[in-house]
């Protein structure tokens, strides 16, 4: 069914639906709905114009996004490291599961949002709240899929492993290790994309830069212009985010494309 | 034996731990008191304003079963409606190629935005009524449904369909008893992404704007340093989204019995 060739057919109808779609939106942004929203045009002339050149708010709307990107990645990148370690030990060890995963299953239920309040209570208003949360949202995804994949390794390779006379250091390294790579990528995948609603919660509550208060201050200011123009940007770096992330992941575990 | 006395000695441990936590909780903030109460509050205080919290509607204007039923209500609202129109899409975009082509530019568009994203847009449109939230969280769940619903019946296997054919099934036939039942699984994990996504969506919404609501009261909390009633609101959320996947994984093991669901 994977077939990737060039088809006019194809082409047409997205051309078609994309029309039909921008369309509606700015005939229908004419009129009386015009003065709650605005048409097409002027977002994407609002999107081009505070790009680089004009501001919203004190920075132009790349500097806004610098800024969430890198709470995210710092955030996400702790939350990462150390859900890997703790969700394969888990399911390494079982001492280590009987200890941390009553624990665990406690605090992954709570989504990441939820802990925003306390966050703010216990952190204060400043990055380090915001970098604590986008650690929870990574933290939680990683280390359950960590965790399972370790589990679920297939008994038979780690005794063939063992029988071939490995040690339990060299069992977890050559054997669960690889093999709980896939599940630990899809954790990472769902991770980031968690990652990234998460931010833009925690700026639409508390704080003054970043795509989350660009429309939080677009709703505060009613300027529906500038909501728009942040769900543009938010749109279109969820969207490279989760390009970059699936071209490393089919760069690193280029052996296990076979079986997707 | 050996195996299940040492499961008997990791449950201990698992008891151990929990209890070693809550320990250290009791010791530290209830009986040492090393932070104040409006920081991080004691253990005992935490549990007995979850029971007064049961019945009593101060500070914020209603009880914790009030709170809880109207978050609820807008998120089952909301999920329902994304999925009802969701699931449905999603399958006429697998089988047929013409909705596919003519669908999927505009969906592609709007996927990558996550759902809490337009929260600010819908209550700017709708207010701060319960259409804003339950719009919020359609937008979520019917993203989730129509991408797993995608997924679920592209998954068919082809043999599978070639034998529909040679008994002389026809579209619809092979898409009711060949398609549908192929995709049942992930539809369902469409659906439990969807209601966890939901709640979190909702969560966050009803912290921007609303007058009751879980996330309402946690936020209201944090207003008046209230941790302890924000740790009753964050343990609450977690437990009823539990619950709600809970239920709906025992729907799915109902439903696509047989279908690999695990």
């Amino acid at each position: 069914m994977k077939k990737k060739t060039f088809n006019i057919a194809e082409l047409i109808c997205a051309v078609i639906s994309l029309a039909v779609f921008f369309g509606i939106w700015h005939l229908g942004t004419r009129g009386e709905l015009g003065k709650l929203m605005p048409g097409p045009l002027p977002v994407i002339e609002k999107f081009l114009q505070t790009l680089f050149g004009g501001k919203i708010g004190s920075s132009t709307l790349i500097v806004h996004v610098a800024y969430s990107l890198a709470r995210v990645m710092i955030g996400y990148f702790i939350g990462a490291a150390v859900g890997i370690v703790l969700g394969l030990s888990m399911g390494w060890s079982p001492l280590i599961e009987a200890i941390f995963a009553p624990l665990f299953r406690i605090i992954r239920p709570i989504p990441p949002i939820a802990w925003i309040p306390i966050s703010i209570i216990w952190i204060g208003l400043g990055e380090d709240a915001k970098i604590f949360l986008i650690f929870l949202a990574s933290f939680c995804y990683v280390t359950q899929n960590a965790w399972s994949g370790a589990k679920n390794v297939n008994p038979e390779y780690m005794n063939a492993a063992r029988m071939l006379g490995a040690g339990k250091s060299r069992i977890l390294f050559t054997v669960v290790l690889p093999a709980s790579i896939p599940p630990i990528f899809a954790g990472l995948q769902v991770a980031l994309s968690s990652c990234w609603a998460t931010v833009l919660a925690a700026e639409m509550v508390r704080s003054s830069e970043g795509l989350g208060w660009i429309i939080i201050a677009g709703m505060n200011n009613n300027d529906m212009n500038q909501i728009m123009t942040g769900i543009l940007a938010i749109g279109l770096v969820g969207m490279m985010l989760s390009t970059i992330f699936r071209k490393v992941e089919a760069r690193l575990c280029r052996w296990n494309r076979s079986e997707n | 034996m050996r195996t299940k006395s040492k499961k008997r000695i990791y449950m201990a441990v698992s008891c151990l731990s929990v209890l070693t936590v809550l320990l250290i909780w009791y010791l530290l903030i209830d009986v040492m008191k090393i932070t104040k109460s409006s920081v991080f509050p004691g253990l005992v205080k935490t549990f007995d304003t979850f029971l007064s919290k049961l019945v009593e509607t101060k500070p914020d204007g209603a009880t914790l079963g009030q709170h809880l039923l109207e978050s609820l209500k807008v998120c089952l609202l909301g999920y329902s409606i994304g999925a009802i129109l969701g699931i449905p899409l999603g399958i006429a975009m697998a089988w047929n190629k013409w909705c596919d082509w003519l669908v999927r530019p505009v969906f592609d568009l709007i996927r990558p935005v996550p759902g809490l994203a337009w929260t600010p847009m819908f209550i700017l449109i709708f207010g701060i009524g319960i259409e804003a939230k339950a719009m919020v969280i359609f937008v979520n769940s019917f993203v989730a449904c129509i991408l797993n619903a995608y997924t679920g019946i592209r998954q068919t296997d082809d043999l599978h369909l070639w034998v529909g054919d040679v008994f002389g099934a026809t579209e619809w036939q092979k898409l009711i008893k060949i398609a549908i039942p192929t995709a049942t699984p992930m539809i369902f994990t469409g659906l439990r992404t969807a209601l966890g996504g939901s709640w979190m969506a909702l969560v966050a919404a009803e912290m921007l704007a609303a007058s009751k609501g879980l996330g309402y009261m946690i936020q209201q909390a944090r207003y008046i340093s209230r941790p302890d009633l924000v740790i009753v609101g964050m343990l609450t959320i977690g437990v009823v989204g539990l619950i709600l996947d809970t239920i709906l994984h025992k729907i799915e093991i109902m439903v696509a019995k047989g279908m690999n669901a695990q």
